[in-house]
Protein backbone atom coordinates (compact mmCIF):
# COMPACT_ATOMS: atom_id res chain seq x y z
CA UNK A 1 0.00 0.00 0.00
CA UNK A 2 1.43 3.36 -1.05
CA UNK A 3 1.22 6.22 1.41
CA UNK A 4 1.81 9.90 0.86
CA UNK A 5 1.76 12.19 3.85
CA UNK A 6 3.55 15.10 5.44
CA UNK A 7 5.91 13.99 8.16
CA UNK A 8 7.44 16.57 10.48
CA UNK A 9 6.93 19.25 7.86
CA UNK A 10 8.37 17.31 4.92
CA UNK A 11 6.60 15.36 2.19
CA UNK A 12 6.91 11.62 2.73
CA UNK A 13 6.14 8.89 0.20
CA UNK A 14 6.39 5.38 1.52
CA UNK A 15 4.93 1.87 1.47
CA UNK A 16 3.25 -0.04 4.27
CA UNK A 17 1.19 -3.22 4.59
CA UNK A 18 -2.52 -2.60 5.19
CA UNK A 19 -2.44 -4.04 8.70
CA UNK A 20 0.26 -1.65 9.91
CA UNK A 21 -0.59 1.02 12.43
CA UNK A 22 0.93 4.49 12.40
CA UNK A 23 3.33 3.26 15.09
CA UNK A 24 4.52 0.38 12.88
CA UNK A 25 5.00 2.87 10.04
CA UNK A 26 7.03 5.29 12.16
CA UNK A 27 9.26 2.82 13.98
CA UNK A 28 9.65 -0.02 11.50
CA UNK A 29 8.96 1.68 8.18
CA UNK A 30 10.62 5.05 8.74
CA UNK A 31 13.07 4.23 11.53
CA UNK A 32 11.80 7.01 13.78
CA UNK A 33 12.23 5.51 17.26
CA UNK A 34 11.11 8.53 19.30
CA UNK A 35 7.50 7.34 19.38
CA UNK A 36 7.24 4.49 21.89
CA UNK A 37 5.17 1.33 22.10
CA UNK A 38 3.62 1.11 25.54
CA UNK A 39 0.34 -0.65 26.21
CA UNK A 40 -0.89 -1.20 22.64
CA UNK A 41 -4.43 -0.41 23.74
CA UNK A 42 -4.53 3.39 23.64
CA UNK A 43 -4.42 3.73 27.40
CA UNK A 44 -0.85 4.80 28.28
CA UNK A 45 -0.35 7.60 25.73
CA UNK A 46 3.36 7.20 25.08
CA UNK A 47 2.72 6.63 21.34
CA UNK A 48 0.84 9.94 21.01
CA UNK A 49 1.65 11.87 17.82
CA UNK A 50 -0.13 14.76 16.12
CA UNK A 51 -2.22 14.33 12.97
CA UNK A 52 -3.26 17.66 11.50
CA UNK A 53 -2.45 19.19 14.87
CA UNK A 54 -4.61 16.87 16.93
CA UNK A 55 -3.33 14.11 19.19
CA UNK A 56 -3.82 10.51 18.09
CA UNK A 57 -2.64 7.17 19.41
CA UNK A 58 -0.16 5.83 16.88
CA UNK A 59 -0.74 2.29 18.22
CA UNK A 60 -4.47 2.41 17.40
CA UNK A 61 -4.69 4.32 14.14
CA UNK A 62 -4.12 2.39 10.94
CA UNK A 63 -1.35 3.79 8.75
CA UNK A 64 -3.84 4.05 5.88
CA UNK A 65 -5.84 6.53 7.94
CA UNK A 66 -3.07 9.15 7.94
CA UNK A 67 -2.72 9.18 4.17
CA UNK A 68 -2.58 12.81 3.05
CA UNK A 69 -2.40 14.14 6.59
CA UNK A 70 0.33 16.06 8.42
CA UNK A 71 2.03 14.02 11.15
CA UNK A 72 4.28 15.43 13.84
CA UNK A 73 6.37 13.15 16.04
CA UNK A 74 8.77 14.05 18.82
CA UNK A 75 11.55 14.16 16.21
CA UNK A 76 9.69 17.03 14.54
CA UNK A 77 9.46 19.31 17.56
CA UNK A 78 12.86 20.91 17.22
CA UNK A 79 13.34 23.71 14.71
CA UNK A 80 16.75 24.36 13.10
CA UNK A 81 18.52 22.51 15.86
CA UNK A 82 16.68 24.36 18.61
CA UNK A 83 14.44 22.46 20.97
CA UNK A 84 10.78 23.32 21.25
CA UNK A 85 10.05 25.49 24.32
CA UNK A 86 8.19 22.51 25.78
CA UNK A 87 11.27 20.31 25.49
CA UNK A 88 13.46 22.98 27.12
CA UNK A 89 10.91 23.42 29.88
CA UNK A 90 10.72 19.65 30.54
CA UNK A 91 14.52 19.46 30.70
CA UNK A 92 14.93 22.49 32.94
CA UNK A 93 12.28 21.39 35.40
CA UNK A 94 13.23 17.72 35.60
CA UNK A 95 9.88 16.68 34.17
CA UNK A 96 11.23 13.30 33.10
CA UNK A 97 12.78 10.40 34.94
CA UNK A 98 13.06 7.32 32.75
CA UNK A 99 11.76 9.33 29.79
CA UNK A 100 9.59 6.63 28.25
CA UNK A 101 6.39 8.68 28.58
CA UNK A 102 8.05 11.94 27.54
CA UNK A 103 7.43 11.87 23.76
CA UNK A 104 3.72 11.35 24.31
CA UNK A 105 3.61 13.96 27.06
CA UNK A 106 5.30 16.50 24.80
CA UNK A 107 2.94 15.97 21.89
CA UNK A 108 -0.21 15.92 23.99
CA UNK A 109 1.01 19.17 25.55
CA UNK A 110 1.90 20.59 22.14
CA UNK A 111 -1.68 20.00 20.95
CA UNK A 112 -3.03 21.67 24.07
CA UNK A 113 -0.86 24.78 23.79
CA UNK A 114 -1.69 25.21 20.10
CA UNK A 115 -5.38 25.33 21.04
CA UNK A 116 -5.07 27.07 24.37
CA UNK A 117 -1.96 29.25 24.84
CA UNK A 118 -2.82 30.08 28.46
CA UNK A 119 -4.12 26.88 30.04
CA UNK A 120 -5.00 26.46 33.70
CA UNK A 121 -3.63 23.61 35.81
CA UNK A 122 -6.91 21.76 35.25
CA UNK A 123 -6.68 22.27 31.47
CA UNK A 124 -3.19 20.73 31.50
CA UNK A 125 -4.24 17.82 33.67
CA UNK A 126 -7.22 17.12 31.43
CA UNK A 127 -5.12 17.29 28.26
CA UNK A 128 -2.58 14.88 29.78
CA UNK A 129 -5.16 12.57 31.39
CA UNK A 130 -4.38 9.92 28.81
CA UNK A 131 -0.61 10.03 29.30
CA UNK A 132 0.71 7.86 32.09
CA UNK A 133 4.02 8.41 33.90
CA UNK A 134 4.96 5.53 36.19
CA UNK A 135 8.14 7.08 37.59
CA UNK A 136 7.60 10.37 39.30
CA UNK A 137 4.06 11.56 39.27
CA UNK A 138 2.85 14.53 37.37
CA UNK A 139 3.66 17.69 39.32
CA UNK A 140 6.81 18.62 37.41
CA UNK A 141 5.26 17.64 34.09
CA UNK A 142 2.28 19.93 34.68
CA UNK A 143 4.62 22.69 35.88
CA UNK A 144 6.76 22.32 32.76
CA UNK A 145 3.76 22.59 30.43
CA UNK A 146 2.44 25.65 32.28
CA UNK A 147 5.85 27.33 32.13
CA UNK A 148 6.10 26.70 28.38
CA UNK A 149 2.66 28.13 27.63
CA UNK A 150 3.08 31.16 25.35
CA UNK A 151 0.27 32.95 27.16
CA UNK A 152 1.78 32.33 30.62
CA UNK A 153 2.64 35.41 32.66
CA UNK B 1 3.52 -5.58 18.65
CA UNK B 2 2.20 -6.00 15.13
CA UNK B 3 -1.40 -6.74 14.40
CA UNK B 4 -2.24 -10.16 13.06
CA UNK B 5 -2.17 -9.56 9.27
CA UNK B 6 -5.37 -8.81 7.39
CA UNK B 7 -6.27 -7.40 4.01
CA UNK B 8 -7.28 -3.76 4.27
CA UNK B 9 -10.00 -2.62 1.91
CA UNK B 10 -10.77 1.08 1.50
CA UNK B 11 -14.00 1.45 -0.48
CA UNK B 12 -15.03 4.93 -1.57
CA UNK B 13 -18.74 4.30 -1.92
CA UNK B 14 -21.24 2.77 0.46
CA UNK B 15 -22.33 0.08 -2.06
CA UNK B 16 -18.67 -0.91 -2.45
CA UNK B 17 -18.35 -1.13 1.33
CA UNK B 18 -21.45 -3.34 1.53
CA UNK B 19 -20.04 -5.51 -1.27
CA UNK B 20 -16.74 -5.87 0.54
CA UNK B 21 -18.61 -6.90 3.68
CA UNK B 22 -20.92 -9.56 2.28
CA UNK B 23 -19.48 -12.35 0.13
CA UNK B 24 -16.40 -13.68 1.81
CA UNK B 25 -14.81 -16.85 3.03
CA UNK B 26 -13.66 -15.93 6.49
CA UNK B 27 -14.28 -12.97 8.72
CA UNK B 28 -14.65 -9.34 7.71
CA UNK B 29 -14.74 -6.41 10.13
CA UNK B 30 -15.43 -2.73 9.66
CA UNK B 31 -13.05 -0.16 11.05
CA UNK B 32 -13.89 3.47 11.75
CA UNK B 33 -11.48 5.13 14.20
CA UNK B 34 -9.87 1.87 15.27
CA UNK B 35 -9.98 2.63 18.99
CA UNK B 36 -12.02 -0.51 19.66
CA UNK B 37 -11.17 -2.87 16.79
CA UNK B 38 -7.39 -2.45 16.85
CA UNK B 39 -7.00 -3.46 20.54
CA UNK B 40 -9.40 -6.36 19.94
CA UNK B 41 -7.23 -7.62 17.10
CA UNK B 42 -4.07 -7.06 19.12
CA UNK B 43 -5.50 -8.98 22.08
CA UNK B 44 -6.56 -11.82 19.78
CA UNK B 45 -10.26 -11.38 20.51
CA UNK B 46 -11.02 -11.13 16.80
CA UNK B 47 -8.92 -12.29 13.88
CA UNK B 48 -10.44 -10.78 10.72
CA UNK B 49 -9.20 -11.84 7.29
CA UNK B 50 -10.42 -8.58 5.84
CA UNK B 51 -10.79 -5.17 7.44
CA UNK B 52 -12.96 -2.64 5.62
CA UNK B 53 -12.16 0.97 6.40
CA UNK B 54 -14.98 3.51 6.17
CA UNK B 55 -12.66 6.53 6.16
CA UNK B 56 -13.14 7.27 2.46
CA UNK B 57 -16.88 7.82 2.83
CA UNK B 58 -17.09 11.53 3.67
CA UNK B 59 -20.89 11.49 3.83
CA UNK B 60 -20.52 9.27 6.91
CA UNK B 61 -18.59 11.97 8.81
CA UNK B 62 -21.19 14.73 8.84
CA UNK B 63 -22.44 16.55 11.93
CA UNK B 64 -25.40 18.55 10.73
CA UNK B 65 -28.71 19.97 11.86
CA UNK B 66 -31.57 19.02 9.57
CA UNK B 67 -34.61 21.02 10.67
CA UNK B 68 -35.07 20.04 14.30
CA UNK B 69 -33.10 16.82 13.94
CA UNK B 70 -29.39 16.25 14.47
CA UNK B 71 -27.84 14.10 11.76
CA UNK B 72 -24.65 12.41 12.83
CA UNK B 73 -22.75 10.36 10.31
CA UNK B 74 -21.60 7.10 11.85
CA UNK B 75 -18.00 8.27 11.31
CA UNK B 76 -18.50 11.55 13.20
CA UNK B 77 -15.65 11.76 15.72
CA UNK B 78 -16.51 12.09 19.39
CA UNK B 79 -14.23 15.16 19.57
CA UNK B 80 -16.18 16.80 16.74
CA UNK B 81 -19.53 16.01 18.37
CA UNK B 82 -18.30 17.48 21.64
CA UNK B 83 -17.03 20.70 20.06
CA UNK B 84 -19.64 21.31 17.33
CA UNK B 85 -21.59 24.47 18.24
CA UNK B 86 -24.72 22.87 16.74
CA UNK B 87 -24.49 19.97 19.18
CA UNK B 88 -23.50 22.07 22.18
CA UNK B 89 -26.44 24.41 21.64
CA UNK B 90 -29.15 21.99 20.60
CA UNK B 91 -28.11 18.69 22.19
CA UNK B 92 -25.99 19.62 25.22
CA UNK B 93 -26.59 16.22 26.81
CA UNK B 94 -24.92 14.47 23.89
CA UNK B 95 -22.02 16.95 23.81
CA UNK B 96 -21.47 16.43 27.54
CA UNK B 97 -21.46 12.64 27.22
CA UNK B 98 -19.14 12.69 24.18
CA UNK B 99 -16.71 14.88 26.13
CA UNK B 100 -16.51 12.29 28.90
CA UNK B 101 -15.29 9.47 26.68
CA UNK B 102 -11.75 8.41 27.60
CA UNK B 103 -9.07 10.97 26.72
CA UNK B 104 -8.53 13.68 24.08
CA UNK B 105 -6.57 11.45 21.69
CA UNK B 106 -9.22 8.72 21.84
CA UNK B 107 -12.01 11.22 21.14
CA UNK B 108 -10.11 12.55 18.12
CA UNK B 109 -10.16 9.06 16.54
CA UNK B 110 -13.20 7.35 18.06
CA UNK B 111 -16.54 7.67 16.26
CA UNK B 112 -20.14 7.69 17.43
CA UNK B 113 -21.05 4.81 15.13
CA UNK B 114 -18.10 2.78 16.32
CA UNK B 115 -19.03 3.44 19.92
CA UNK B 116 -22.54 2.09 19.39
CA UNK B 117 -21.46 -0.89 17.26
CA UNK B 118 -18.88 -1.95 19.84
CA UNK B 119 -21.91 -2.26 22.17
CA UNK B 120 -19.86 -1.65 25.27
CA UNK B 121 -22.25 -1.70 28.25
CA UNK B 122 -20.23 1.11 29.84
CA UNK B 123 -20.55 3.46 26.85
CA UNK B 124 -20.70 7.16 27.73
CA UNK B 125 -22.70 8.37 24.69
CA UNK B 126 -25.24 5.51 24.72
CA UNK B 127 -27.17 6.59 27.86
CA UNK B 128 -27.40 10.11 26.41
CA UNK B 129 -28.68 8.80 23.07
CA UNK B 130 -31.19 6.61 24.92
CA UNK B 131 -32.53 9.69 26.72
CA UNK B 132 -32.66 11.64 23.46
CA UNK B 133 -34.51 8.71 21.81
CA UNK B 134 -32.12 8.62 18.89
CA UNK B 135 -32.42 6.29 15.93
CA UNK B 136 -29.72 4.32 14.16
CA UNK B 137 -29.73 4.23 10.36
CA UNK B 138 -28.54 0.93 8.99
CA UNK B 139 -27.61 0.07 5.39
CA UNK B 140 -27.63 -3.45 4.01
CA UNK B 141 -27.51 -5.18 0.65
CA UNK B 142 -31.33 -5.36 0.70
CA UNK B 143 -31.75 -1.66 1.55
CA UNK B 144 -31.85 0.57 4.60
CA UNK B 145 -33.68 0.38 7.89
CA UNK B 146 -33.99 2.41 11.06
CA UNK B 147 -33.51 0.97 14.53
CA UNK B 148 -34.33 2.98 17.67
CA UNK B 149 -31.25 3.08 19.90
CA UNK B 150 -33.27 1.40 22.65
CA UNK B 151 -33.66 -1.65 20.38
CA UNK B 152 -30.11 -1.51 19.00
CA UNK B 153 -28.42 -3.14 22.00
CA UNK B 154 -29.38 -6.80 22.21
CA UNK B 155 -26.98 -8.28 24.72
CA UNK B 156 -23.44 -8.31 26.03
CA UNK B 157 -21.41 -6.75 23.17
CA UNK B 158 -24.27 -7.67 20.85
CA UNK B 159 -26.27 -5.38 18.56
CA UNK B 160 -29.29 -5.65 16.28
CA UNK B 161 -27.03 -5.52 13.21
CA UNK B 162 -27.39 -8.47 10.85
CA UNK B 163 -24.33 -9.84 9.04
CA UNK B 164 -23.46 -7.57 6.13
CA UNK B 165 -25.08 -4.45 7.59
CA UNK B 166 -23.37 -1.10 8.22
CA UNK B 167 -24.47 1.68 10.54
CA UNK B 168 -24.45 4.83 8.45
CA UNK B 169 -25.94 7.52 10.67
CA UNK B 170 -27.51 8.40 13.99
CA UNK B 171 -30.58 10.65 13.95
CA UNK B 172 -31.25 12.55 17.13
CA UNK B 173 -34.66 14.22 17.54
CA UNK B 174 -34.79 17.73 18.94
CA UNK B 175 -34.17 18.11 22.65
CA UNK B 176 -37.58 18.95 24.18
CA UNK B 177 -38.04 22.68 24.76
CA UNK B 178 -37.09 23.75 28.26
CA UNK B 179 -35.46 20.43 29.10
CA UNK B 180 -32.82 20.13 31.76
CA UNK B 181 -30.31 17.41 31.15
CA UNK B 182 -26.99 16.10 32.34
CA UNK B 183 -24.55 13.21 32.26
CA UNK B 184 -22.49 12.03 35.21
CA UNK B 185 -20.09 9.14 35.36
CA UNK B 186 -18.46 7.44 38.28
CA UNK B 187 -15.14 5.74 37.67
CA UNK B 188 -13.54 3.51 40.28
CA UNK B 189 -9.98 3.53 38.93
CA UNK B 190 -9.08 6.74 37.09
CA UNK B 191 -10.90 9.75 35.70
CA UNK B 192 -10.55 8.76 32.04
CA UNK B 193 -11.75 5.19 32.56
CA UNK B 194 -15.01 3.84 31.22
CA UNK B 195 -17.77 4.39 33.74
CA UNK B 196 -18.43 1.95 36.55
CA UNK B 197 -21.81 3.66 36.45
CA UNK B 198 -22.84 6.33 33.95
CA UNK B 199 -26.12 8.22 34.30
CA UNK B 200 -27.78 10.46 31.73
CA UNK B 201 -31.06 12.18 32.48
CA UNK B 202 -33.38 14.62 30.80
CA UNK B 203 -36.40 16.19 32.46
CA UNK B 204 -39.05 18.65 31.34
CA UNK B 205 -41.10 20.49 33.94
CA UNK B 206 -44.60 21.83 33.41
CA UNK B 207 -45.58 25.33 34.56
CA UNK B 208 -46.33 24.06 38.08
CA UNK B 209 -42.90 22.45 38.42
CA UNK B 210 -44.06 18.88 37.88
CA UNK B 211 -41.86 16.64 35.78
CA UNK B 212 -44.05 15.65 32.85
CA UNK B 213 -41.21 14.16 30.79
CA UNK B 214 -38.52 12.16 32.56
CA UNK B 215 -35.87 10.07 30.83
CA UNK B 216 -33.03 8.23 32.51
CA UNK B 217 -30.33 6.27 30.68
CA UNK B 218 -27.75 4.12 32.43
CA UNK B 219 -24.39 2.74 31.32
CA UNK B 220 -22.30 0.05 32.95
CA UNK B 221 -25.16 -1.31 35.04
CA UNK B 222 -26.44 -4.17 32.86
CA UNK B 223 -25.21 -6.26 29.91
CA UNK B 224 -26.17 -3.32 27.67
CA UNK B 225 -26.83 0.39 28.15
CA UNK B 226 -30.45 0.70 29.35
CA UNK B 227 -33.29 3.11 30.01
CA UNK B 228 -34.65 3.04 33.57
CA UNK B 229 -38.44 3.02 33.03
CA UNK B 230 -39.37 2.20 36.62
CA UNK B 231 -37.29 5.03 37.98
CA UNK B 232 -38.84 7.34 35.37
CA UNK B 233 -42.35 6.22 36.43
CA UNK B 234 -41.60 7.12 40.04
CA UNK B 235 -40.89 10.69 38.96
CA UNK B 236 -43.39 11.31 36.17
CA UNK B 237 -46.01 13.87 37.18
CA UNK B 238 -44.20 14.66 40.42
CA UNK B 239 -42.57 17.81 41.68
CA UNK B 240 -40.02 15.63 43.39
CA UNK B 241 -38.83 16.19 46.92
CA UNK B 242 -35.74 14.48 48.30
CA UNK B 243 -37.68 11.35 49.30
CA UNK B 244 -39.08 10.92 45.77
CA UNK B 245 -35.65 11.35 44.23
CA UNK B 246 -34.30 8.70 46.61
CA UNK B 247 -37.17 6.39 45.65
CA UNK B 248 -36.39 6.88 41.97
CA UNK B 249 -32.71 6.13 42.55
CA UNK B 250 -33.72 3.01 44.47
CA UNK B 251 -35.97 1.94 41.59
CA UNK B 252 -33.09 2.42 39.16
CA UNK B 253 -30.79 0.33 41.33
CA UNK B 254 -33.41 -2.44 41.43
CA UNK B 255 -34.13 -2.51 37.71
CA UNK B 256 -30.43 -2.60 36.82
CA UNK B 257 -28.75 -5.95 36.25
CA UNK B 258 -25.17 -5.14 37.13
CA UNK B 259 -22.28 -7.51 36.50
CA UNK B 260 -19.15 -7.93 38.60
CA UNK B 261 -15.82 -7.25 36.97
CA UNK B 262 -12.37 -5.80 37.68
CA UNK B 263 -13.81 -2.32 38.17
CA UNK B 264 -16.27 -3.31 40.86
CA UNK B 265 -18.73 -5.88 42.14
CA UNK B 266 -22.40 -6.01 41.19
CA UNK B 267 -23.35 -4.93 44.73
CA UNK B 268 -21.01 -1.94 44.57
CA UNK B 269 -22.44 -0.95 41.18
CA UNK B 270 -25.97 -1.09 42.58
CA UNK B 271 -24.95 1.15 45.45
CA UNK B 272 -23.28 3.60 43.06
CA UNK B 273 -26.44 3.69 40.91
CA UNK B 274 -28.35 4.81 44.03
CA UNK B 275 -25.79 7.54 44.69
CA UNK B 276 -25.27 8.89 41.17
CA UNK B 277 -28.88 8.76 39.99
CA UNK B 278 -29.91 10.68 43.09
CA UNK B 279 -27.10 13.23 42.68
CA UNK B 280 -27.85 13.91 39.04
CA UNK B 281 -31.61 14.16 39.55
CA UNK B 282 -31.09 16.48 42.52
CA UNK B 283 -28.88 18.79 40.48
CA UNK B 284 -31.46 18.82 37.65
CA UNK B 285 -34.24 19.63 40.09
CA UNK B 286 -32.23 22.39 41.71
CA UNK B 287 -31.38 23.93 38.35
CA UNK B 288 -27.65 23.32 38.38
CA UNK B 289 -27.82 22.08 34.81
CA UNK B 290 -30.01 23.03 31.90
CA UNK B 291 -30.41 22.50 28.20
Amino acid sequence: MKLELTLNGRPCVTEAPGHWTVLDLLRDGLNLMGTKYGCGEGVCGTCTVLADGRPIRACLVLAAHVRGRALVTVEGLERDGRLDPLQTSFAERGAAQCGFCTPGMLLAAKALLAQNPAPTVDDVREALAGNLCRCTGYTKIVDAVLAAAPGAR
Amino acid sequence: MRLYPFDLVEPDTLPAALDALSPLDGEARLVAGGTALVPMIRLGLVKPDRVISLHRLPELAEVRRDGGTLQLGAMARLADIDTAPTVREGWPLLAEAARRVATPAIRVSGTIGGNLCYAEAASDPAPALLCLEAEVRVAGAAGGRTVPVVDFFRGFYETALAPGEIVTAIRVPATPAGARSGYVKFTSRSAEDRPLVGVAALVVRDSSGRWDDVRIGLGGVAPTPIRAPRAEAVLRGEAPGDATLRAAAEAAAREAEPLSDLMGSADYRREMIRVWVRRLLTSLRDGARSA
